[in-house]
Order: structure tokens, then sequence, then C-alpha cells
């Protein structure tokens, strides 16, 4: 048996995989002062549901996966450890000057982020490497024993280092923490070399700094969930979801706690990329994970997950770059919570402001006031008001109807049900945009990719976005509305090494190069020799990090082998490199060299083999049929036909107008769209023949 | 379409253009080749109308892309009477709607269905190079443009049916120093058009083509319904305000004043800025192009007001401005010189719009934004010792500037007016392995700060020199006389100041032209200009003045004696102090 969960704002997700593959799906809520309490909560749940104790269920698991929002919260919360950096002399502002850089240029009431680690404790030591790692000035070992004398003076909880060209050489890095751990034994302390060797220090430094700062927390976080599932029984491997869209064991993660930090939204596409190909065979995918406040979009190119070396915790330049390469995730304030409102203009928006979970939409009666895009979905007939998260919540049509007409309807001079649909049509035109964003980012044409909804708000105007985007198919999956959790049953323990090592392919340095190579591989067999023995399959693959002469920004590339040994090797990287920057930018610059500063290194293990099962009975909902009045643009006011999960069979069609129920979700078929029920339990909906624009 | 729908298809029409600016931007700033593009982000995508208005423009720098797209469509109109599906064309003429020369543009025009010419789509992006006769695309020197001597393009035909016309791009490459990377940009320029031609072709057809020309009416009426109500929450005012660019060789003795005349006027709803009283064109390369000047000009305004007005024709229509034709900021004759026009004397323009609405509502404008080209961003030449071979870039070393707004302290790295905080800033390994050079230091300065109820920014010191080699550098730096001035009683930001260290240690003060060529044990010091506060300094927070003393921004001494905040040996707030210290204030 495994059990995976996931911590959310509002809800904790637990799925059981239970001895015959099926999947049992429970929610519980998530408990902010103690978060690890919400977990064992959510699985008492499932033992009660299951007719088991706890100690029986959790007896029979091997494999207990998690995946939790504490360190981004401590981060968002400003209530990290006390940290202090330590930089090189002349140096000190790397966390104030950042990168440059600014959005809206003509917002003047928007606020200069503060460092990371404060000035105070911004630290500079006298020593200097250069980019070929030749020691310009010595580490002046008296200066840094001064500086540890100020560190136990300010009682700092946790130490980076960041040194400029620590990546060329890292002896000064590694002595300086020789020294505070001989004087400050108890105080971690993470450096920038080894926790992200990357070129440019600002990226390195944020990563070092943030790392730094979570560590306290995060290693009593995962030894509290551990004793505390050992308590009540559990006696398997504990593994931990990542931002990199894999799984590490919690001893892993308490070291490297910078590991987890959007570890959520980087889980939807590792299911995404799952269902796109079971259902459909689709090598490209958008993947949508629509939550209460927030819209999270990821792709699959080529059954590759794109990875983001620029992930901002908060608005890019506003927020904290975390300098980390993650899985590319780009979030909008878009979500079932999104408040709509007209301009003194006349002109209606859809967030960014969110209803959050409190007071939350104005159906849910606990005091909202203004209208959302759940509550359009309710007043258009969408949503079930008896029947909402499984029925554990009665909506409110009347209050959702009444600050429709009162915020929007009116100042429009248009009816209730218009002004509901145009609520939809415009948080999708928001949705949209996201969407283009990242796919012109990743050179992707959204007409050739499969839509994902996740999220249980998603089919309320999937079929819409998808129609937007030219998309042909839209699936959600029966585990949509947990998708991230889900995640944890179909992602692999995975990490990832890098290494920088300028060099150009018009004067390649094979024995250095080889010499990399070959220690980044040993240290990815190390890797599996320690945490992934008995693993079904693994996997070693090696990217460079690299750009044409004179162009500033890097792309990853996948290196044709681990080695390059010849001229033809060269040859066939640069082939590889001119081919990846026509997939991504539309050109390539045949004949040109290519400048490579890092090599990576990605192993993966398969820790299972079989398919994801299908959801189980109790978790798919009861056979319903009947009709809704549901309104829809083409049609006006219809007779709707209400579907469940439970009862569409396998290859089953309808046509749209038609709703698709499952306790957790709705599936909103517009007229002219076909759904059917793929093999593997996902609603499919082929959204065409019917394109045309929203709201016009 | 009925009245009651617009709101929604405004919004909805209005994200789909947004949707296309975007995508034409995020092209060109990852194909981009140089620097000046790829880190400053010194390029702009935008859409005119058929009749030339500006539609919609993706988060550019504004120096770039408020006014100029809408002139050089016109003139590609008037020059080519019979454009054609398929046809770009090339526009960098400062005397027909381009910002400088170094600015290169492609221009592609949109057809409907039917042939007509529905809109334009326009990016523009400064080029590493443009084949002055000196190698900089900032020649402050320039007598006149031949001068100068870059190729000038007024809307020149690049491509017809989609295929290049070569004998242009040869003579690109004849001219271009950096023909490969000039080549890089070109293409990365045109794919970003070619992008918005085909989503706007596709958006004409989906929507009809008449369909969008409505809504263009109806959002140019939205934003000038906005800016209309922006501007009645002011008061009734005329405010002339100067600004001094500082002097160089060829300039008055004074320097190059600019008086900017903003007039208010709450109840029309209208905002006249008159320009006419200005010296007349210089025989430099400092002279402001009309594009750069109406650019100038609006930035000053939409610095000012609420930032959700929207910025386009509609909004343009109610500001109203006076310029003078042959002066040095208006309307510059053929054949002066406006190859800095996008930097320093512009800059001279927003400054006093900006605090002149300051002076008449505390709860507008900014104060003045701090002066550039300093040494931490010049252009550094030499041969590179590791591979023999010559380099020439520019480089992005360090800058600040922000002004206080009435609301928040600055945004620290602005850089200035024109480009509001959009340029990145130079890694210091990137650029140690780029180039010989290497950096020694780089921090705030404490207590340079345009103190104020909220503060300027701080100036910032970047100290750099050569790696084993001799290396030019070259620069304006403008700001080290006239600094950037607080407004409501906030003081003034930091000086720049640039400095040649000697081997010795010893310091030599430079000159705001600064161009030496400095030996491989020398350095150069360069302070950048800060910007002017907000507000009487004696009025902000106590607890932000602690904060700034605990973190080293500002000493204790400079909070008593500038802010009023006495502060105990802890840090903490001396309470009954600060109250004394204030009230005598």
């Amino acid at each position: 048996m495994r059990f995976t969960t996931d911590t959310g704002g509002t809800f904790t997700d637990l799925i059981v995989e239970d001895d015959d593959g099926a999947l049992h799906l429970f929610k519980s809520a998530t408990t902010p002062d103690d978060p690890i309490r919400g977990v064992i909560d959510v699985l008492k749940v499932a033992a009660d549901t299951m007719g088991m104790d706890l100690r029986t269920l959790l007896g029979k698991g091997e494999l207990f996966i998690h995946g939790t929002t504490r360190a981004i919260n401590a981060i968002i919360t400003d209530s990290t450890a006390r940290t202090a950096l330590l930089t090189t002399k002349g140096n000190p502002d790397v966390l104030v000057f950042r990168e440059g850089g600014r959005m809206e240029p003509f917002n003047f009431r928007v606020s200069y982020p503060a460092p990371y680690v404060p000035r105070a404790l911004t630290f500079e030591v006298p020593e200097r490497v250069l980019h070929d790692g030749t020691v310009a000035e010595e580490l002046d070992l008296a200066a840094l024993d001064a500086i540890i004398d100020r560190l136990e003076e300010e009682r700092v909880e946790a130490i980076a280092v960041s040194l400029l060209w620590s990546i060329a050489n890292p002896a000064h890095e590694l002595k300086v923490r020789e020294r505070l751990t001989e004087r400050l034994p108890n105080v971690p302390v993470t450096l920038g070399h080894e926790v992200n060797p990357v070129i440019r220090e600002y990226r390195r430094t944020t990563a070092a700094a943030i790392d730094a700062s979570l560590k306290p927390l995060m290693a009593d976080y995962m030894g509290n969930l551990e004793g505390r599932l050992r308590e009540v029984g559990f006696g398997g491997r504990i593994l931990v979801f990542t931002s990199q869209g894999g799984v590490l064991d919690a001893k892993d993660v308490a070291r490297t706690p910078i590991h987890v930090i959007n570890s959520g939204p980087a889980m939807a596409p590792v299911v995404g990329r799952y269902f796109a190909d079971l259902d459909t065979g689709a090598a490209n995918a958008i993947v949508a994970d629509t939550g209460g406040t927030t819209y999270d979009v990821s792709l699959i190119r080529n059954r590759e997950i794109p990875w983001a070396k620029e992930t901002w915790i908060g608005q890019p330049f506003r927020g904290h770059m975390t300098g980390f390469p993650s899985v590319d995730v780009k979030s909008v304030g878009a979500g079932g919570g999104s408040i709509a409102w007209v301009d003194t203009g006349g002109m209606l928006h859809v967030g960014p402001r969110s209803a959050g979970a409190v007071p939350g939409p104005v159906a849910y009666g606990n005091g909202g006031t203004e209208p959302t895009v759940t509550d359009a979905a309710l007043a258009l007939g969408y949503l079930d008001p008896d029947n909402f998260l499984g029925g554990s919540m009665r909506l409110q049509v009347e209050a959702a109807a009444a600050a429709i007409e009162r915020q929007v309807a009116r100042p429009l001079g248009m009816s209730v049900d218009a002004a509901a649909a145009a609520i939809l049509a415009v948080v999708t035109e928001n949705m949209v945009k996201a969407i283009a964003d990242i796919t012109i980012a990743q050179g992707i044409d959204p007409a050739s990719a499969v839509l994902i909804g996740g999220g249980g708000a998603a089919g309320l105007n999937s079929v819409l976005i998808a129609r937007r985007l030219g998309c042909d198919q839209l699936i959600i999956p029966e585990v949509g509305p947990v998708l991230s959790a889900s995640g944890g049953l179909v992602s692999d323990l995975s990490t990832h090494f890098r290494e920088v090592l300028p060099t150009r392919t018009d004067a390649f340095d094979h024995d250095k190069v080889n010499e990399l190579l070959s220690s980044l591989r040993a240290r990815c067999e190390e890797f599996l020799e320690k945490n992934a023995r008995g693993a079904i399959e693994t996997h070693i693959s090696f990217r460079l990090e690299g750009h044409y002469p004179s162009q500033v920004w890097d792309i990853d590339v996948p290196l044709p082998s681990g080695q390059v040994e010849t001229a033809a090797d060269v040859k066939a990287l640069e082939e590889a490199f001119h081919q990846v920057h026509e997939e991504l930018f539309a050109m390539a610059d045949i004949g040109s060299p290519i400048e490579i500063i890092g090599w990576q290194a990605h192993v993966s293990a398969k820790l299972r083999d079989e398919a994801l099962g299908r959801m189980a009975t109790d978790s798919i909902g009861a056979p319903i049929s009947g009709t809704r009045r549901c309104y829809f643009k083409e049609t006006g006011r219809v007779d709707t036909p209400v579907y469940s999960f439970g009862n569409m069979a396998i290859d089953e069609r309808i046509e749209g107008p038609a709703i698709v129920e499952s306790p957790l979700t709705t599936v909103v078929v517009d007229p002219g769209a076909v759904a059917r029920r793929g093999a593997s339990g996902s609603v499919i909906v082929d959204v065409a023949p019917s394109r045309q624009n929203g709201g016009a | 379409m009925t009245k009651p729908m617009d709101g929604v298809q405004l919004a909805i029409l209005n994200n789909r253009w947004e949707s296309i600016a975007r995508k034409m931007a995020n092209t060109l700033l990852r194909t981009g080749r140089s620097g000046v593009l790829a880190t400053a982000r010194d390029f702009s995508c935008c859409i005119v109308t058929g009749d030339h208005k500006l539609l919609s423009a993706a988060e550019s720098i504004p120096i770039h892309v408020l006014v100029g797209p809408d002139m050089m469509a016109r003139s590609m109109a008037e020059f080519h009477p019979n454009l054609r599906k398929g046809d770009a064309y090339l526009h960098n003429s400062p005397y027909h709607g381009c910002s400088h020369a170094a600015d290169l543009s492609v221009l592609i025009p949109v057809f409907d269905d039917d042939g007509r010419h529905r809109y334009t789509a326009v990016v523009k992006a400064h080029q590493a190079d443009i084949g002055n006769s000196l190698p900089t695309t900032y020649m402050g020197s320039a007598k006149d443009v031949y001068n100068e001597g870059a190729l000038i393009f007024p809307a020149v035909q690049v491509q017809r049916d989609y295929k290049d016309i070569d004998d242009i791009v040869r003579m690109c490459r004849m001219r271009i120093r950096v023909p490969e990377q000039w080549w890089g940009d070109y293409l990365a320029m045109m794919g970003a058009g070619r992008i918005a031609e085909r989503e706007i072709t596709a958006l004409g057809r989906e929507v009809g083509w008449e369909h969008l020309a409505e809504y263009e009416h109806r959002w140019f009426e939205y934003s000038e319904g906005r800016m209309v109500e922006a501007i009645r929450k002011l008061p009734k005012a005329t405010v002339r305000r100067s600004s001094t660019h500082d002097p160089v060789p060829g300039t008055p003795e004074e320097g190059i004043r600019i008086n900017a005349t903003v007039a208010i006027d709450p109840d029309e709803g209208y905002l006249d800025v008159d320009l006419t009283d200005n010296i007349d064109a210089l025989e430099l390369g400092l002279n402001v192009s009309e594009a750069c000047t109406r650019s100038a000009v609006l930035i000053g305004v939409f610095n000012s007001l609420d930032p959700d007005v929207p910025r386009n024709e509609g909004s343009f229509r109610r500001v109203r401005m006076k310029l003078r034709e042959g002066a040095v900021v208006g309307i510059p004759r053929h054949p002066t010189s406006c190859s800095v026009a996008t930097t320093n004397v512009a800059d001279r323009i927003t400054n006093p719009i900006q605090a002149a609405f300051a002076e008449v509502s505390a709860t507008h404008g900014l104060a003045e934004t701090g002066a550039i080209l300093p040494a931490s961003m010049a252009v550094i030449s030499g041969t590179d010792p590791r591979r023999n071979t010559p380099f020439v870039n520019q480089v992005f070393l360090g800058h600040t500037g922000g002004a206080g707004s009435p609301t928040h302290d600055a945004w620290l790295t602005l850089l200035h007016a024109g480009n509001a905080g959009m340029c990145y800033m130079d890694s210091i390994e990137v650029i140690e392995l780029a180039y010989p050079i290497r950096l020694y230091d780089r921090r705030v300065v404490a207590d340079t700060e345009g103190a104020g109820q909220f503060n300027g920014a701080p100036s910032m010191v970047c100290e750099y020199g050569p790696a084993g080699c001799k290396m030019s550098v070259n620069a304006v730096s403008d700001g080290g006389i006239n600094r950037p001035k607080g407004v409501r009683g906030g003081a003034d930001g930091g000086a720049s100041r640039q400095l040649r260290k000697r081997a010795d240690g010893t310091l030599e003060e430079l000159p705001v032209v600064i161009s030496v060529e400095i030996d491989p044990d020398e350095r150069i010091v360069s302070y950048t200009c800060g910007g002017g506060g907000y507000g009487d300094p004696k009025r902000r927070s106590p607890a932000q003045v602690a904060y700034d003393v605990r973190e080293g921004l500002v000493s204790c001494e400079r909070a008593r004696s500038v802010y009023g905040v006495a502060l105990t040996a802890d840090g903490s707030i001396d309470e009954k102090e600060t109250a004394r210290l204030r009230e005598a204030a």
C-alpha cells in the first residue's frame, strides 16, 4: 500500500493506493498551526472509511509520499531562521542589487524588495578567487575569526556562505565552513557552490541564503513527520515531493530544503505527462491546475518537462528569485475565488484579488460579498449547490446571483446570466494569457498540445480555454482534483548535479570536460547506490548549458552521450544545440560555435512499474442522472443532462451541452463539444468543432 | 454591438492585444544577441492602428514606445502609398519619428483579407552598433548627422513578399561594425514582427476586422475617459520648472537647461505642456528627437498619475504639447544630431514635469530621477590578452537613481527616467568571464539617499579595472553638478562622480565626458546618481529610519540631523528626544 499526501492551503489531500492498485481519495482540513496533525487527521479519515484502525492501515504501507508547503509558507510569512550571509569583500550588496529589472514601469506604488538576508547580517570576507580558479587574494583567517565572533554575538541560527568564483575553486568556501563548524558546531551552514553550482553569483547566493534559512525548521519538520508517522504505526519509507518534479528521502530534504519550496505545483506536470501519453499519446501538453486563488500552468514538450532557472517566490522582480532550477510553472492570480469587478470606465475585470478560502465566494455564506468565478459558475447552473465538495458544503445560489447582479450585471447593464457568463469569459482570457506566455517561452504552438485540467475548478471553463488555444482535446483525469497529490504515485526518485566549466566548441577542452562528466556520473551512481537499491529502472542523462557567442542567456541542451571524445562528438553536440535553439526560438545560427558554461547530470530511479490504478467507487461518486437548467452563451438557459464519472462507461460519448460530475469536480461540456470516458477513467473532451472567441 | 456588452468585450479584446504584444517581446528578448538588447532590455514591441495610433505595447522601456512608433508608421505609409502584404520596412530616422539612429526598427504592415492596411507591427531595438564614425551608439560629440555617421533609414523597404531585399542587407553588413551580431538581432526582430502579423491576422479573421475597429474606438474612448478622471483629481495650476544637464564642451556655460511649463486643467480634463522656451539645437549629439521629446513628456505625466490609466492614443489625446522646431528639445531639423536622444537631455524633460505634479499635489508626481550615464555603464574596449582579440561592449555594472514617490521609497535600480528600471545588471562573474575586466567593489553608499518622507535612491560606488591589459572607457556622466532634486521638502539625491585610481592608490577626478585609456594596474571608481526624496524627511516614519540605520544605509548622526530621529545605543527609537527634535524643526 502507498500513501501520498499533499498539504494545501485549505485541504490536506490523501490518496491511498490499496493492494489491488485502486485509488481512494480523502480530504481533511489543513491545520496551519501544526500541519502534521492535518496529515494524521486525513489518515484517520481514510482508516475509518476503509474500516480499519489507523495502525492496521499504516502497517500495510511501504511508501509514504508527502508534499508540503511548510518551506514556502515560512518564507512568505518571514518566519525562517535568523540567517547570516558571508560574501566576498567588495560584494556585500549582492542580495540588494540582485540582477536589476522591474515590471510595470509606471507603477511607483510598489516597494523595492528588502534583501533576503539583511545588510546588518551580511559580512564581507577578505578573499578573492578569479574566473580560472586562481587565488588573487588569500582568505584572511583572522578577519574570518572576527566575523565568527560577530555571528556568535548576533545569535544567528543559520549561515549561508557564497563567495565569488567558488564554482571555479571552492577552497575558500570549504575553509570557511571548516572554521564555522569548529566554532559554531550547532549552526547549519550552506555553501553556494554546493547547493547551486551556477555561474551567476546572485543566483548562487540567493539559493544558499534561502536554503540555509530553511534548514532549522525543515530539519524539525521532517524529524517530526517521521517520528509521528512511526508512532502511529508506519514502518515504510518516507519520501517528499521536490520542485524538480521528483521525490527525495525526507532526510535528504532536511539537508537541502531548497528542493521543496515549489514542490506542489511541480508535481502537476508529472501527472499531466502521464495522462497525456496514456489518454491521447500526445507528446505536447499544457497542464493547468486551477486553485482558489492561483492558476498554475506548466508544459510538457516532447514528453519532457521544461525547467526554469528563474523561479520567483512572489512576483518577478518584487519577490525573491530562488536561483535554483525547478520545473517551469507559471502562476497567475486567477482561480475559483477571483473577484469580478467593474472599473470606473465601465470595463469588467476578474482578479487579481481573490476571496481566498476565507471568506471565500459569496455562495459559501461565510461573509463574502464580492462575486467570484465560483459564484458565476453556480449562477450559471454548472455547480450543484447541494453536492459541492461531496455535499460537505451547501452553496447559496441566490446570494451569489444577487452579488453578480449588484456588482457586475447592473453596472454593465446586462442580465445576471450574461454577466456570469462574462465573468467566466474574462477569467478564461486571463488564463489563456498565462498559457500563451509559457508556450511562447518554450517554443510550443498550443494548437499542437492537449490541455490537461487539474484542480477542483478546472472543469468549469477548460473547454473554453482549449478552444481559445486551438487545442483539440481536453483531458480531466479522475485524479484531476488532487493532481499534485497524485504526482507522488507516478514520479521517480530523482536528483541532479551541476558543475561550471566554460569551454567553446571551436576550442574544446576534451580532457577537462570528460573528467568532469565522469565525476558527475560517479555522483549519480553514488546516489543510486545509496537511495535506489531495488529500483525497477534507473536513468542517468547529461545536459549542457550554453549560448551562441555574444548571447546573454543560456539554454539547456541534452548531450548525445556521456563523454565527448572526438571531433564528431563535438559536432553532434553543436547540432543538438542548433536543434534545441531552433525549437525554442524558431531560428538557429548553423555554423556558429557554441559557448558552453555549465554541465548537468540528471539521475532518476523508477520505484514502481505498474500503471496508476483507477479510482475506487467510494471516491468517484454515486451514479446520478437528471438535468439542471444551465446557461450557455450559445443557447441561453437550457435543460442540461448531468452525468457522473461513476456512471459514465468507458468510451461512452456525451454531446454537449452536458455536465459531468464527481464529488470533487465538475466538467462543463459546452455546446458543440463531445466528451467520452477514456480507459484510464479520464474524461476526454473533443472541444472542436465549434471554435469561437469567448464573449464576442 | 449593443452598448451594454462593451465592458466585457473591451476586457477580452484588450487581453488579446496585450497577449500579442507580449509574444513579440518575449520572442525578441530571448533571441536577441547584443547585450544592450538582452541585458538592458533596450527594445520595444507594439501595435499601431492603420491610421497610426498607438494601440497596444508590451511592457517596454518607456522612452522607446509612447510616441514614435505611430510617427514611424505614418511616414512608412506616406513614403509607400502601395503597401503590400509581405512587406517590411527598416526605420531609424529621428527626423521621421524614430528615437535615435541606434534604435533600428522593423515595421510590418498587416492587412485584412481584402488587402486593406489595418495595423502596423513595430519592433524597435537598440543595436550594438549602427555605423557611427566612432564605435559608440551614444555619440555626444557628434556635430551633426554627417559627423555622427550612422546609416539612416527613413522607412526603407527591407522585405518584399516575405523575402529580404539583399541590397539593403549588404549595405548594413558593410557599415555596421559587428555585422554578425547585427544580423542575429535583425533575424530576431523580424521573427517578432512576423509573429505579430500572424496573430493579428488570426484575431481579425476570428472576430471580424470591423469589430476590431469598433473595439479600437471604444478602447481609446475608455482610455481617454480614465485619463480625464485622473486629471480631474488634480488641482488647477500652472507650474514652470527646469532641470539642467551638466555642462560639457559645446554647451552653454550653465549646461543645457530645459524649461517646462505644465498647465493642469481639471475642469476641461487637459494637461498642457510647453517646451518652446528652450535654447536652439546644439552642434552636439545631445539634441532630443521629436519622438523622444514627446515620450519624455508623457513619461513625466504617467509617472505622476494613477498607474492604472492605460497608455495609448486615447489617454495621450489629453496631453497637449507645444514644441518648437529647431530647439534642443522639440522638433530637430535635419542634419541636427540626436545620437543621445533617449537618455541624457530627455531625462531633463521628464524630471521637471513629474516634479511639477508633486509641487501641486501631495498625492501625485515624483521627485527627480537620477541622471546617467555613469562610468559603471561605460563602453569599454581594448584587446583581450586571453585570446588576443579586440573587444568593445557597453557594461551594466551598476545603477541606482530611483526617485521617492508620494507613497513609497524609490525603486533602487531604476537607472534613469527613460528606462524605468527595466534594465538588468551585469553579473560580476559573467562579465569577468566574457571580458578582461575585474570588479573590485560595488556597494550602496551610506548617507547619499535623497532624504524625504519617502526616500530617493542612494548612490552606489563601483570600482573596476582591466585584467592584464589597457582599457578604454567612454561615457557621458550627467548629474555631478545638477543632482536629482527632491520635492515637497525632500532633499536632493547623491551626485554622480568618476575617478581614475592610479596604481599607488591616488585618485584623479574625471570630467563629465569620460574618455580615458587606463593602464593594467589602474582602476575606475564610479559613483552613480541617487534620486530625489519626496516630502519632508522629518515626517518619515521613525521605525523606517531606525531600520535604515540598522541596515547601514543611514548613519546615526544623519538620522538625527536630517530625519529628526534619535536612536539609543541599541538602535531603538528614543521617542522623547525624537519628538523634541521634530518639534524644533
